[in-house]
Protein backbone atom coordinates (compact mmCIF):
# COMPACT_ATOMS: atom_id res chain seq x y z
CA UNK A 1 0.00 0.00 0.00
CA UNK A 2 1.57 3.69 -0.80
CA UNK A 3 1.06 6.71 0.88
CA UNK A 4 -1.99 7.58 -0.41
CA UNK A 5 -4.13 4.10 0.64
CA UNK A 6 -1.89 3.72 4.00
CA UNK A 7 1.15 5.15 5.56
CA UNK A 8 4.29 4.52 4.01
CA UNK A 9 7.95 6.57 4.31
CA UNK A 10 9.15 8.76 2.26
CA UNK A 11 12.05 10.71 1.43
CA UNK A 12 12.27 14.19 -0.19
CA UNK A 13 13.55 15.72 -3.25
CA UNK A 14 13.55 19.40 -4.51
CA UNK A 15 13.11 19.14 -8.73
CA UNK A 16 16.28 21.19 -9.82
CA UNK A 17 15.19 23.47 -13.19
CA UNK A 18 12.08 25.08 -14.12
CA UNK A 19 9.01 22.86 -15.65
CA UNK A 20 8.55 24.19 -19.15
CA UNK A 21 5.31 26.51 -19.70
CA UNK A 22 4.02 24.45 -22.22
CA UNK A 23 4.29 21.00 -19.67
CA UNK A 24 0.74 20.36 -20.50
CA UNK A 25 1.72 19.07 -23.84
CA UNK A 26 5.64 18.50 -23.27
CA UNK A 27 5.04 16.09 -20.17
CA UNK A 28 2.62 13.53 -21.76
CA UNK A 29 4.35 11.59 -24.33
CA UNK A 30 7.36 11.70 -22.11
CA UNK A 31 5.45 10.00 -19.65
CA UNK A 32 4.11 7.73 -21.84
CA UNK A 33 7.44 6.96 -23.46
CA UNK A 34 8.64 5.82 -19.54
CA UNK A 35 5.25 4.15 -18.46
CA UNK A 36 5.28 0.54 -17.18
CA UNK A 37 5.43 -2.41 -19.49
CA UNK A 38 4.45 -5.98 -18.29
CA UNK A 39 7.57 -7.98 -18.17
CA UNK A 40 7.14 -10.26 -21.75
CA UNK A 41 7.13 -13.94 -20.62
CA UNK A 42 9.51 -14.55 -23.52
CA UNK A 43 12.15 -12.02 -22.46
CA UNK A 44 15.04 -13.02 -19.97
CA UNK A 45 14.75 -9.76 -17.86
CA UNK A 46 14.67 -9.77 -14.29
CA UNK A 47 13.25 -6.07 -14.13
CA UNK A 48 11.04 -3.88 -15.29
CA UNK A 49 9.62 -0.28 -14.03
CA UNK A 50 7.22 2.36 -14.70
CA UNK A 51 4.92 4.50 -14.23
CA UNK A 52 1.49 3.88 -13.21
CA UNK A 53 -1.54 5.59 -12.34
CA UNK A 54 -1.36 6.19 -8.58
CA UNK A 55 -4.89 5.26 -7.98
CA UNK A 56 -4.36 1.82 -9.42
CA UNK A 57 -0.80 0.09 -9.86
CA UNK A 58 -2.43 -2.16 -12.24
CA UNK A 59 -3.65 1.19 -15.05
CA UNK A 60 -0.19 2.29 -16.85
CA UNK A 61 -2.10 4.10 -19.92
CA UNK A 62 -3.17 6.93 -18.47
CA UNK A 63 -6.02 7.56 -20.90
CA UNK A 64 -7.17 10.53 -19.02
CA UNK A 65 -4.20 11.66 -17.97
CA UNK A 66 -4.62 10.74 -14.58
CA UNK A 67 -1.22 11.90 -12.89
CA UNK A 68 -2.48 15.46 -13.61
CA UNK A 69 -3.52 16.36 -9.99
CA UNK A 70 -3.90 20.34 -9.33
CA UNK A 71 -1.11 21.56 -8.54
CA UNK A 72 0.68 18.44 -8.66
CA UNK A 73 1.65 15.66 -10.90
CA UNK A 74 1.18 12.32 -9.11
CA UNK A 75 2.15 8.99 -10.12
CA UNK A 76 3.92 5.53 -9.00
CA UNK A 77 6.66 4.14 -10.17
CA UNK A 78 6.19 0.65 -10.24
CA UNK A 79 8.51 -1.74 -10.57
CA UNK A 80 8.14 -5.53 -11.33
CA UNK A 81 11.09 -8.16 -10.31
CA UNK A 82 11.26 -11.88 -11.27
CA UNK A 83 13.70 -13.84 -9.68
CA UNK A 84 15.00 -17.90 -9.72
CA UNK A 85 15.05 -19.13 -5.82
CA UNK A 86 18.70 -19.46 -4.85
CA UNK A 87 17.79 -23.40 -4.14
CA UNK A 88 15.51 -24.54 -6.87
CA UNK A 89 18.45 -23.11 -9.19
CA UNK A 90 20.70 -25.65 -7.00
CA UNK A 91 18.92 -28.22 -7.48
CA UNK A 92 18.03 -28.24 -11.57
CA UNK A 93 21.40 -27.15 -12.43
CA UNK A 94 22.35 -30.24 -10.06
CA UNK A 95 19.48 -32.08 -11.96
CA UNK A 96 20.99 -30.96 -15.88
CA UNK A 97 24.52 -31.61 -15.17
CA UNK A 98 24.05 -35.29 -13.96
CA UNK A 99 21.49 -35.36 -16.92
CA UNK A 100 24.56 -34.39 -19.48
CA UNK A 101 27.22 -36.33 -17.52
CA UNK A 102 25.11 -39.07 -18.12
CA UNK A 103 24.73 -38.48 -22.13
CA UNK A 104 28.21 -37.42 -22.59
CA UNK A 105 29.40 -40.57 -20.47
CA UNK A 106 31.79 -38.01 -18.80
CA UNK A 107 32.80 -37.99 -15.06
CA UNK A 108 33.20 -33.93 -14.66
CA UNK A 109 31.93 -31.34 -16.07
CA UNK A 110 35.02 -28.27 -16.10
CA UNK A 111 33.62 -24.81 -15.04
CA UNK A 112 33.06 -22.91 -17.60
CA UNK A 113 30.57 -25.60 -18.94
CA UNK A 114 28.91 -25.81 -15.55
CA UNK A 115 28.37 -22.01 -16.07
CA UNK A 116 27.09 -22.32 -18.97
CA UNK A 117 24.52 -24.76 -17.78
CA UNK A 118 23.60 -22.90 -14.90
CA UNK A 119 23.00 -19.44 -17.22
CA UNK A 120 21.00 -21.76 -19.32
CA UNK A 121 18.86 -23.05 -16.14
CA UNK A 122 18.60 -19.72 -14.69
CA UNK A 123 17.01 -17.92 -18.02
CA UNK A 124 14.54 -21.57 -18.08
CA UNK A 125 13.06 -20.85 -14.56
CA UNK A 126 12.98 -17.30 -15.14
CA UNK A 127 10.14 -17.20 -17.71
CA UNK A 128 8.52 -19.65 -15.15
CA UNK A 129 9.23 -17.13 -12.24
CA UNK A 130 6.34 -14.63 -11.43
CA UNK A 131 7.34 -11.20 -10.97
CA UNK A 132 6.91 -9.41 -7.83
CA UNK A 133 4.84 -6.16 -8.12
CA UNK A 134 5.92 -3.04 -5.47
CA UNK A 135 4.52 0.45 -6.73
CA UNK A 136 6.06 3.43 -5.06
CA UNK A 137 4.03 6.52 -4.86
CA UNK A 138 5.40 9.68 -6.53
CA UNK A 139 4.30 13.10 -5.40
CA UNK A 140 5.75 16.42 -7.65
CA UNK A 141 3.83 20.10 -6.29
CA UNK A 142 4.59 21.91 -9.48
CA UNK A 143 4.51 24.89 -7.35
CA UNK A 144 7.02 24.17 -4.61
CA UNK A 145 8.76 22.25 -7.04
CA UNK A 146 9.14 20.02 -3.76
CA UNK A 147 9.00 15.85 -4.67
CA UNK A 148 7.62 13.07 -2.33
CA UNK A 149 8.71 9.75 -3.11
CA UNK A 150 7.21 6.83 -1.33
CA UNK A 151 10.57 4.95 -0.27
CA UNK A 152 13.59 6.10 1.88
CA UNK A 153 15.85 3.15 0.43
CA UNK A 154 18.75 5.27 -0.54
CA UNK A 155 19.64 2.49 -3.53
CA UNK A 156 16.20 2.95 -4.99
CA UNK A 157 15.99 6.84 -4.58
CA UNK A 158 19.26 6.69 -6.75
CA UNK A 159 17.72 4.69 -9.08
CA UNK A 160 14.14 6.83 -9.16
CA UNK A 161 16.09 9.93 -9.67
CA UNK A 162 17.83 8.27 -12.68
CA UNK A 163 14.37 7.59 -13.75
CA UNK A 164 12.96 10.71 -13.18
CA UNK A 165 16.24 12.20 -15.21
CA UNK A 166 15.50 9.88 -18.05
CA UNK A 167 11.73 10.44 -18.09
CA UNK A 168 11.55 14.15 -17.54
CA UNK A 169 15.39 15.42 -18.37
CA UNK A 170 15.14 17.43 -14.82
CA UNK A 171 17.51 16.58 -11.79
CA UNK A 172 16.03 15.49 -8.12
CA UNK A 173 18.29 17.13 -5.62
CA UNK A 174 18.41 15.23 -2.34
CA UNK A 175 16.68 17.32 0.61
CA UNK A 176 18.16 17.18 3.98
CA UNK A 177 18.36 19.15 7.30
CA UNK A 178 21.55 21.19 5.66
CA UNK A 179 19.38 22.21 2.73
CA UNK A 180 16.36 23.04 4.61
CA UNK A 181 18.12 25.51 6.95
CA UNK A 182 19.78 26.69 3.38
CA UNK A 183 16.17 27.23 2.75
CA UNK A 184 15.77 29.06 6.28
CA UNK A 185 18.23 31.49 5.87
CA UNK A 186 17.50 32.19 1.95
CA UNK A 187 13.64 33.31 3.28
CA UNK A 188 14.70 35.22 6.13
CA UNK A 189 17.81 36.80 4.01
CA UNK A 190 20.13 35.92 6.21
CA UNK A 191 23.75 34.81 5.14
CA UNK A 192 24.08 31.26 4.10
CA UNK A 193 27.44 31.35 5.29
CA UNK A 194 26.51 31.23 8.96
CA UNK A 195 25.32 28.13 8.15
CA UNK A 196 28.98 26.78 7.11
CA UNK A 197 30.65 28.38 10.21
CA UNK A 198 28.36 25.83 12.35
CA UNK A 199 30.36 22.68 13.80
CA UNK A 200 28.59 20.11 16.31
CA UNK A 201 27.90 21.57 19.81
CA UNK A 202 29.48 19.91 22.36
CA UNK A 203 27.10 17.72 24.55
CA UNK A 204 29.44 15.39 25.41
CA UNK A 205 29.18 12.84 28.73
CA UNK A 206 26.72 14.56 31.87
CA UNK A 207 28.44 13.80 34.93
CA UNK B 1 31.82 18.73 -2.11
CA UNK B 2 29.65 15.32 -2.93
CA UNK B 3 26.51 14.92 -1.65
CA UNK B 4 27.57 11.95 0.98
CA UNK B 5 30.29 14.43 2.14
CA UNK B 6 28.13 17.10 2.86
CA UNK B 7 25.80 15.22 4.20
CA UNK B 8 28.13 13.59 7.00
CA UNK B 9 29.43 17.33 7.72
CA UNK B 10 26.27 18.51 8.33
CA UNK B 11 24.76 15.52 10.15
CA UNK B 12 24.89 16.83 13.85
CA UNK B 13 21.90 19.88 12.37
CA UNK B 14 19.40 16.95 12.60
CA UNK B 15 21.13 15.20 15.75
CA UNK B 16 20.86 18.53 17.68
CA UNK B 17 17.21 19.35 15.97
CA UNK B 18 15.91 15.80 17.66
CA UNK B 19 17.37 16.72 20.90
CA UNK B 20 16.55 20.32 21.17
CA UNK B 21 12.50 19.23 19.71
CA UNK B 22 12.40 16.43 22.65
CA UNK B 23 14.17 19.65 25.29
CA UNK B 24 11.04 21.70 23.55
CA UNK B 25 8.33 18.66 24.02
CA UNK B 26 9.17 18.83 27.68
CA UNK B 27 9.69 22.29 28.81
CA UNK B 28 6.76 23.46 26.47
CA UNK B 29 4.21 20.73 27.86
CA UNK B 30 4.04 19.64 24.43
CA UNK B 31 3.24 22.58 22.71
CA UNK B 32 4.78 24.73 19.76
CA UNK B 33 3.74 28.01 18.25
CA UNK B 34 3.26 27.78 14.56
CA UNK B 35 2.56 31.96 13.78
CA UNK B 36 -0.49 32.26 11.86
CA UNK B 37 -0.33 28.88 11.43
CA UNK B 38 -2.03 28.17 15.35
CA UNK B 39 -0.55 25.31 17.55
CA UNK B 40 0.69 21.86 17.01
CA UNK B 41 1.01 19.68 20.27
CA UNK B 42 3.86 17.15 19.74
CA UNK B 43 5.41 14.48 21.55
CA UNK B 44 7.93 12.09 21.61
CA UNK B 45 5.84 8.46 21.21
CA UNK B 46 7.26 5.03 22.79
CA UNK B 47 10.39 4.69 20.52
CA UNK B 48 14.06 6.37 20.26
CA UNK B 49 17.34 5.27 18.39
CA UNK B 50 20.32 6.61 19.62
CA UNK B 51 23.55 6.22 18.31
CA UNK B 52 27.42 6.98 19.35
CA UNK B 53 30.58 7.14 17.84
CA UNK B 54 33.84 6.36 19.07
CA UNK B 55 37.27 5.49 17.66
CA UNK B 56 36.22 1.76 18.15
CA UNK B 57 33.31 2.49 15.77
CA UNK B 58 29.22 3.24 16.35
CA UNK B 59 26.64 2.01 18.59
CA UNK B 60 23.48 1.84 18.30
CA UNK B 61 20.61 1.42 20.78
CA UNK B 62 17.14 1.48 20.20
CA UNK B 63 14.53 2.24 23.34
CA UNK B 64 11.10 1.32 23.14
CA UNK B 65 8.04 0.71 25.45
CA UNK B 66 4.91 2.43 26.90
CA UNK B 67 7.10 4.60 29.14
CA UNK B 68 5.86 7.79 28.55
CA UNK B 69 9.23 9.66 30.04
CA UNK B 70 11.17 7.28 27.78
CA UNK B 71 13.90 6.42 30.80
CA UNK B 72 16.22 4.68 28.92
CA UNK B 73 16.72 6.99 26.38
CA UNK B 74 17.15 9.64 28.28
CA UNK B 75 19.69 8.22 30.42
CA UNK B 76 21.41 7.49 27.50
CA UNK B 77 21.88 11.41 26.18
CA UNK B 78 23.71 11.65 29.50
CA UNK B 79 26.22 9.43 28.00
CA UNK B 80 26.90 10.74 24.98
CA UNK B 81 24.27 9.03 22.68
CA UNK B 82 22.94 11.26 20.02
CA UNK B 83 19.28 10.92 18.81
CA UNK B 84 19.01 9.53 15.00
CA UNK B 85 15.73 8.46 15.00
CA UNK B 86 12.39 9.61 16.58
CA UNK B 87 8.87 7.97 16.60
CA UNK B 88 6.72 11.54 16.85
CA UNK B 89 3.06 12.08 16.95
CA UNK B 90 1.67 15.46 16.30
CA UNK B 91 -1.68 16.90 16.59
CA UNK B 92 -3.19 20.06 15.16
CA UNK B 93 -6.58 20.68 15.87
CA UNK B 94 -8.51 17.55 16.02
CA UNK B 95 -6.03 15.65 13.67
CA UNK B 96 -3.27 13.49 14.62
CA UNK B 97 0.05 11.96 12.38
CA UNK B 98 2.35 9.76 13.33
CA UNK B 99 5.67 9.34 12.10
CA UNK B 100 9.45 8.63 12.79
CA UNK B 101 11.95 11.45 11.83
CA UNK B 102 15.27 10.58 10.76
CA UNK B 103 18.28 12.71 11.82
CA UNK B 104 20.50 12.32 8.31
CA UNK B 105 17.76 13.37 5.48
CA UNK B 106 14.96 14.13 7.78
CA UNK B 107 13.12 11.55 6.23
CA UNK B 108 9.35 10.26 7.55
CA UNK B 109 8.96 6.86 8.25
CA UNK B 110 5.90 4.68 8.99
CA UNK B 111 4.01 7.93 8.51
CA UNK B 112 0.35 7.60 9.00
CA UNK B 113 -2.20 10.55 8.58
CA UNK B 114 -5.24 10.82 10.51
CA UNK B 115 -8.33 8.95 8.64
CA UNK B 116 -9.49 10.18 5.78
CA UNK B 117 -12.96 10.82 5.09
CA UNK B 118 -13.22 10.69 1.11
CA UNK B 119 -14.63 7.22 -0.15
CA UNK B 120 -12.25 5.52 -2.41
CA UNK B 121 -14.58 4.19 -5.20
CA UNK B 122 -16.88 7.17 -5.13
CA UNK B 123 -14.22 10.37 -5.02
CA UNK B 124 -11.01 9.09 -5.99
CA UNK B 125 -9.73 12.76 -6.70
CA UNK B 126 -11.09 13.80 -3.48
CA UNK B 127 -9.42 11.14 -1.76
CA UNK B 128 -6.03 12.17 -3.17
CA UNK B 129 -6.35 15.97 -2.45
CA UNK B 130 -7.15 15.74 1.11
CA UNK B 131 -4.33 12.58 1.71
CA UNK B 132 -1.93 14.83 0.05
CA UNK B 133 -3.21 17.82 2.24
CA UNK B 134 -2.47 16.16 5.12
CA UNK B 135 0.76 14.95 4.13
CA UNK B 136 1.65 18.40 3.36
CA UNK B 137 0.25 20.09 6.77
CA UNK B 138 2.45 17.69 8.49
CA UNK B 139 5.74 18.31 6.34
CA UNK B 140 5.41 22.22 6.74
CA UNK B 141 4.54 22.21 10.19
CA UNK B 142 7.95 20.02 10.85
CA UNK B 143 9.92 22.36 8.82
CA UNK B 144 8.39 25.38 10.46
CA UNK B 145 9.60 23.56 13.65
CA UNK B 146 13.10 22.70 12.00
CA UNK B 147 13.18 26.58 11.16
CA UNK B 148 12.43 27.95 14.65
CA UNK B 149 15.69 25.26 15.65
CA UNK B 150 17.82 27.16 12.91
CA UNK B 151 17.21 30.68 13.58
CA UNK B 152 18.07 30.07 17.39
CA UNK B 153 20.92 27.58 16.29
CA UNK B 154 22.71 30.38 14.35
CA UNK B 155 21.98 32.94 16.89
CA UNK B 156 24.53 33.62 19.65
CA UNK B 157 21.11 33.01 21.94
CA UNK B 158 22.43 29.15 21.28
CA UNK B 159 25.58 29.25 23.27
CA UNK B 160 24.48 31.39 25.94
CA UNK B 161 20.82 30.82 26.30
CA UNK B 162 19.52 27.75 24.68
CA UNK B 163 22.37 24.66 24.64
CA UNK B 164 23.08 25.52 28.60
CA UNK B 165 19.34 24.55 29.08
CA UNK B 166 19.24 21.59 26.94
CA UNK B 167 22.45 20.18 28.67
CA UNK B 168 21.05 20.95 32.10
CA UNK B 169 18.00 19.10 31.17
CA UNK B 170 19.66 16.01 29.39
CA UNK B 171 21.62 16.00 33.28
CA UNK B 172 18.27 15.59 34.96
CA UNK B 173 17.68 12.62 33.06
CA UNK B 174 20.58 10.92 34.85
Amino acid sequence: MGLIFGSGSFTRFMVDGDVPENYMEEFPPRILRCAFRDIDETSDLERSFGWVNIMDMFDSRFAAMEYLKEPCIAMSWRVDVRKVPARALLRYCREAEEKIKATEELEYLPKPRRAEIKEAVRIKLLKRAIPRSQAYDMIWNLHTRVLIFGSTNNKLCDEFTEFFLTCFGLHLKAIFPYTIALQVLEKEGQNPDLLDGLHASSVGEVQ
Amino acid sequence: MQLMEKVRQTEFLGREFLLWLWFQCEINEERFDLGENGQAELWFDRRIVLQAESDEGVEKITCSGENPHLREARFALTKNKEITEAMIKLTIDDNEWSFILDSTWMNFKSFKTPRVMQDTKEDPEGLFHEKFFLIEKAVTTMDAIYASFIKIRISPKWETHELPAVLRWVGEGK
